[in-house]
């Protein structure tokens, strides 16, 4: 067998954690290999010691059958391997060209030498059918043109291994189409490929093989085109998993929630990150506003909760308006929230888990008399929250959250906006991130609020969670909503269309 | 030093692993523990920050380097009892700027302003106590550091509103306001209230200066027929009545929680509707109050204590509330002890003259311990990491709670 | 026309030292490391270059003197530095509190070793000024603007400006400079092609320690004749017009200069005829450049263009 790269029984350890347990993964030349796992199980770690930005410490890797150190980028570059990360390496106020020069520029006596390496990008460029300005500044392109920039990295330095981690996170079905056949040209070009993902459908597509980590170890390798989607979940999860969330029919009532021509404005740019969103969620419904990463969903709901002013709209909640309350009076006229990003907003880290769940309450009667916080009353809340809801921690209420694991965080989360029983319960990406135990039980506790007539606004970026949970898809595209769908009467194809804004239809408030 | 004390605490993971069950598990949560960790960094860096006195003690002068070592370590004690008052005098100002700086830390704000506090309220209560006399005693002394205190406060006032609603770095524009409060007292003495002769500011009447409070009775040295008396006086009280107060608030009230809460995170106070902005400029306020109130307490002292210098020189005691603020971790008691223990040394330091060294030998060691609490701060957090990695590798079927620190919200590894 | 002469050389005095150090504190923050420890670099610089000078003056006076001196003065800020790049980079500690901790063990070490060594136990350092250029040789003869430039000048003032081209060019054609300004921005995009962030992070701070060094120096010789272990907080002033500069040269330029009036304007009141006049005090003059700063940082730290990853230690291992 021909392996152009060989990890043998890495192990990578952390302080605290070992990331990878003696795993083994063989990329044979010109081929596509993805690396399959759950968000832990090792795969961004154990490329990164490929790539030189970690030392294993036990194991060896091999170049074409001889045994190869990589101790920095530097070294892997020399050997021909590039990476792209799921979080763009990319200097913010540079230029493309500059982006993709940096680290091996060409220069006389210390002077940058710009036109030769200008002239080679646009070569790549045109060669391999990845468009870009190399003039424009890296925070005022698209998502899509970034990524072009950092594969254009990589041929620039003629890496002709080539590791892409999670790279369709961040882009419409039809980038995604794009990117599938970029990969397959690379590889026909005699790039080897490897590519991290969790995204079953993409593997069956254009793998040709699949190595499958779990929590660290190594599961095995299989050949794509005699495997399932079923045989593959499997061996990533351990266990048989249900695909679909078990609903009942749903009857909703009158509208609670409702929103009418809201306008927000956007922070780098002139236009409005949403513009005039109307729509209205009712009692005993879940509500799902899909769309790309970066169309407004965000500032819609930041807008929406009070964290940031809105240019124009209003909001309503049980027909009482709210679109000039304080964040805590919304609290307390029935919307709970369910932040995007659960270390920056939704936990104060380095406060204990029972200071954290009475961050909405710590002010009222019940836990503070004359501004003296009333400690065992906080601590009882914390214990029947913690039961009520499953949360593991290392020492219950006193257990620092930084301690707690990312899916006992987010249950805290989720146990505290609900037991506020609000009206509306905005659940923003609630499941990011986790592992699939903690994904279920939090679409859950979504359809059981929606069962006891609450009103629930999902916000998702993972097209099964929005087919799955919600009982009406609204599309949202360039801060407008272009479309208001029901699961049952449309296919991920047509979601994918209007998100992209290929397609668009009237939204009925 | 990082090494040494990690092959310590790796000794005592590796005796205590072998203890049965329930009192390793309480002493590996005690090593955990922040607690002790931060203390023993704190203690740590007082040791090395002497050394490294010792050692320039050393270069200095060989043959009385030891001899002043010693004088140093003896501090306030080697004059007896009113030496010992005269650590608690010293200790009191200290308190005080110590409170100011840890105050405004735990909100997450640097308050290296405490200079510029201090002497503005230092000067608003020696002019009180000047040329307010015709207000009665107790109260002219309570008038006066009451005055100290809003003066302070509002010194705080300035950089927490840049802060807040201008987005100025409180670093900067606390800074600008020492150099701005030093000309500013020096103005106000010069102008109102100085003693030309001695350039210092005049004594304050005998209506304002604080009272004893009994400790004439503790502290003083007996010379014959006469009490060689301690100028410490119920200052001390005050300042560690405050202490005690200040505790209270950052752990026992709302606003205390507030506080916290925007120091450690402003993204999720936003999001649980504290007023982010508001917390900023009251932390900020409050600092200033007691930086202010310090400068009150050390001035109104009377004929033996301390009058106000008309030099261009910023206040000492403002600048090492800092270092009393990171050894005592914010924690207003940590504060008092490395308050008195910062004092302690000064006073020891004053005696090195009788050496022929030089008293500045004293801020070259608290500097020395500001710069190793700062690199001991790297070590506390690796080494509760550290013992984690141990206890991993000791039982790696236990309970796996660590995820939460290694991962982003991305959750990759 | 001599008050405007003596305007613009007294600004030059001022406004010079001040761009020295800003740009030095530049260096540092492009590179990702705040450096608040300007002025007890500045006062180290000063003082072992002046006490070097004290030392010398005996046998060797002019030109020759003060460049050993400057070679002196940077070597020391350079040097000095390395305890505060050790402590931002290798140990990670918050960059504030080792940049205070400097602040204070440098004027107590001068003070401590000039009294130590100086007979008497004098605190001061006294120096002969034999460095002043009345005229620069055909330049100084130049209508109008050799009055203004070249005459009672210092080479120290020349210097200046050359390190600020030097350092336009430096940031923005050459490979260091871009590198440097990565691992400000994004120190992980830097490290994932191979750039060693910890070296170039020492560099920025080295750089920042040489020219506050430097700074240190050029501030007290035209300006006293002694050195009495302060530079009246002017480490905290070049912070700020490194601030208000947008950590941009020119622009940090424009911000020196403005600083160096105010300051001449305070130090020259009696012999500005308008201001002569009025009845303001020496205090309040002192204070006016402070004053001017919070003026001015409140109107330019809304929009604050700082460098991303400024004063965030870099870990390997955090993604």
């Amino acid at each position: 067998m021909d392996y152009v790269i060989e990890m043998l029984n890495i192990t990578k350890e952390f302080p605290g954690v070992i990331a990878n347990d003696d795993v083994t993964l063989q990329l044979r030349r010109g081929e596509i290999h993805a690396l399959l796992g759950e968000n832990g199980a090792g795969k961004s770690t154990l490329m990164s010691v490929l790539f030189g930005l970690y030392q294993q410490e036990k194991g060896i890797i091999k170049k074409d059958g001889v045994e190869v150190k990589i101790n920095n980028p530097n070294d892997a570059n020399d050997l021909g391997i590039g990476m792209v990360h799921q979080h763009f390496k990319l200097v913010h106020n540079f230029t493309v060209l500059q982006n993709i020069i940096l680290g091996a520029e060409t220069t006389k006596n210390g002077f940058l030498k710009m036109d030769e390496a200008r002239e080679k990008v646009v070569e790549l460029s045109n060669l391999y059918g990845l468009m870009v300005d190399p003039d424009s500044i890296i925070e005022d392109i698209t998502v899509g043109m970034q990524q072009r920039a950092e594969i254009l990295k990589m041929l620039y330095r003629d890496n002709e291994i080539l590791i892409f981690d999670e790279p369709t996170a961040v882009l419409t079905p039809q980038e995604i189409e794009e990117f599938m056949k970029i990969m397959k040209d690379l590889a026909e070009e005699g790039k080897s490929i490897v590519f991290i993902t969790h995204k079953l459908n993409e593997i069956m597509e254009a793998a040709d093989r699949c190595t499958v980590l779990r929590k660290g170890k190594y599961v095995g390798t299989v050949e794509v085109a005699s495997t399932t989607k079923e045989d593959l979940s499997e061996m990533m999860v351990g266990r048989k998993i249900n695909f679909s969330v078990e609903k009942a029919e749903t009857k909703p009532g009158e509208p609670v929630f409702e929103v009418r021509d809201l306008v927000v404005a956007s922070s780098h740019s002139t236009k409005n990150a949403v513009n005039n969103v109307s729509f209205r969620v009712r009692k005993g419904e879940i509500v799902c506003i899909a769309g790309i990463d970066g169309n407004g969903q965000s500032e819609l709901v930041y807008g929406l909760t009070g964290l940031s002013p809105i240019r124009g709209g209003k909001i309503f909640i049980k027909g009482k308006e709210i679109t000039h309350m304080k964040v805590r009076e919304r609290n307390q006229t029935g919307m709970s929230h369910i932040p995007e990003d659960r270390h920056k907003d939704g936990l104060i880290l380095d406060y204990s888990l029972s200071e954290n769940l009475m961050l909405k309450k710590y002010f009222t009667p019940e836990f503070q008399s004359n501004g003296f916080i009333k400690f065992d009353v906080a601590t009882e809340y914390a214990n029947m929250l913690i039961e009520k809801f499953d949360i593991r921690s290392g020492q219950g209420p006193r257990t620092k959250a930084r301690s707690m694991s990312g899916g006992n965080q987010q249950k805290a989360i989720v146990a505290r906006e609900i037991d506020f029983d609000p009206d509306i319960l905005i659940a923003v990406q609630p499941t990011r991130g986790l592992d699939v135990g903690s994904i279920e039980y939090i679409h859950k506790q979504l359809v059981a609020q929606r069962d006891e007539g609450k009103a629930v606004l999902l916000i998702s970026l993972e097209l099964d969670e929005v087919m799955e949970v919600s009982d009406r898809i609204l599309v949202i595209y360039e801060g407008e909503l272009v479309a208001d769908l029901v699961p049952e009467n449309t296919t991920v194809q047509e979601l994918g269309l209007y998100m992209a804004g290929s397609k668009r239809t009237e939204v009925a408030v | 030093m990082k090494r040494l004390q990690k092959f310590f605490m790796g000794h005592s993971i590796q005796r205590l692993s072998k203890m049965p069950g329930g009192s390793m598990k309480r002493l590996q949560h005690f090593f955990m523990s922040t607690g002790f960790n931060h203390a023993s960094a704190s203690v740590f860096s007082i040791i090395v920050g002497l050394l490294f006195g010792l050692i320039i003690l050393f270069i200095s002068n060989p043959s009385q380097a030891l001899e002043g070592f010693g004088i140093i370590l003896k501090g306030g004690f080697s004059t007896g009892a009113k030496g010992t008052g005269q650590v608690l005098y010293f200790a009191t100002p200290l308190i005080l700027t110590g409170l100011s700086v840890g105050f405004a830390f735990k909100t997450g704000l640097f308050n290296i302003g405490a200079a510029g506090q201090f002497i503005m309220g230092g000067t608003t209560a020696v002019y009180i106590g000047v040329l307010w006399t015709s207000i009665p005693a107790p109260f002219h002394w309570m008038v006066a550091l009451l005055g100290a205190t809003i003066m302070g406060g509002l010194w705080g006032l300035i950089p927490g509103l840049l802060k807040a609603y201008m987005n100025v770095h409180e670093v900067i524009s606390t800074i600008m306001m020492n150099y701005i409060g030093m000309y500013t007292a020096n103005f106000l003495v010069k102008s109102y209230i100085y003693d030309s002769q001695m350039a210092l500011s005049k004594n304050v009447a005998p209506t304002a200066v604080l009272p004893k409070g009994g400790l004439d009775y503790v502290f003083y040295n007996q010379m014959g027929n006469s009490k060689d008396l301690s100028t410490v006086n119920a200052g001390i009280i005050i300042a560690l009545v405050m202490a005690i107060i200040i505790f209270i608030i950052i752990n026992k009230t709302t606003f205390g929680y507030e506080l916290k809460a925007c120091g450690f995170n402003k993204n999720a106070s936003k999001y649980a509707g504290i007023n982010e902005k508001r917390s900023i400029v009251l932390s900020m306020v409050i600092a200033g109050a007691l930086a202010g109130l310090g400068g009150g307490l050390l001035y109104l002292s009377g004929g033996s204590g301390r009058r106000i210098r008309v030099v261009d020189v910023l206040a000492m005691e403002g600048f090492n509330g800092i270092p009393v603020a990171l050894l005592g971790l914010s924690n207003p008691i940590g504060i008092v002890f490395s308050a008195i223990f910062i004092s302690y040394i000064t006073v020891g330091g004053n005696y090195l003259q009788t050496l022929n060294f030089v008293p500045e030998i004293i801020e070259i060691i608290i500097a020395c311990i500001i710069y190793f609490s700062a690199l001991s701060m790297f070590f506390r957090t690796l080494l509760p990491r550290f013992i984690k990695f141990i206890k991993h590798k000791k039982f790696p079927e236990g309970e796996n709670i660590e995820e939460g620190q290694t991962q982003e919200e991305g959750g990759e590894l | 026309m001599n008050v405007l002469f003596l305007i613009v050389q007294q600004t030059m005095f001022f406004s010079i030292p001040l761009l020295i150090v800003a740009l030095g504190g530049l260096f540092s923050e492009r590179g990702g490391v705040t450096n608040i420890a300007l002025d007890g670099m500045m006062i180290m610089g000063a003082f072992t270059s002046i006490f070097f000078i004290n030392q010398m003056q005996a046998t060797m006076s002019g030109q020759s003197l003060l460049l050993i001196a400057i070679l002196i003065a940077v070597g020391t800020g350079a040097i000095f530095s390395l305890l505060h790049a050790y402590a931002s980079i290798n140990m990670k500690s918050d960059q504030i509190i080792s940049g205070t901790a400097i602040n204070m063990l440098a004027p107590a070490f001068a003070i401590y070793v000039a009294r130590m060594i100086q007979d008497n136990g004098i605190q001061q350092i006294s120096f002969n000024n034999t460095f002043r250029i009345s005229s620069v040789p055909i330049l100084g003869d130049i209508p109008v603007i050799g009055g203004l430039f070249f005459r009672n000048a210092y080479i120290t003032t020349y210097i200046g400006f050359a390190i600020l081209i030097v350092s336009v060019i430096v940031l923005y054609k050459t490979k260091f400079g871009l590198r440097l300004r990565a691992c400000g921005e994004h120190p992980h995009a830097a490290d994932s092609v191979g750039i060693n962030v910890y070296k170039m992070r020492y560099a920025g701070v080295i750089i920042s320690g040489a020219l506050a060094g430097l700074g240190g120096l050029v501030f007290v010789v035209p300006t006293s004749t002694n050195f009495n272990a302060t530079v009246s907080g002017y480490g905290f002033l070049a912070l700020a017009v490194m601030i208000f500069g947008q950590w941009k040269p020119l622009r940090v330029l424009f911000a020196a200069l403005f600083f160096g009036l105010m300051k001449t304007i305070a130090a020259a009141s009696s012999v500005i005829p308008i201001l002569a006049t009025l009845p303001i005090p020496s205090d309040v003059y002192k204070m006016t450049p402070f004053i001017a700063t919070l003026i001015v940082l409140a109107f330019s730290s809304k929009d604050s263009q700082a460098p991303r990853a400024v004063a965030i230690p870099y870990d390997k291992g955090s993604r």
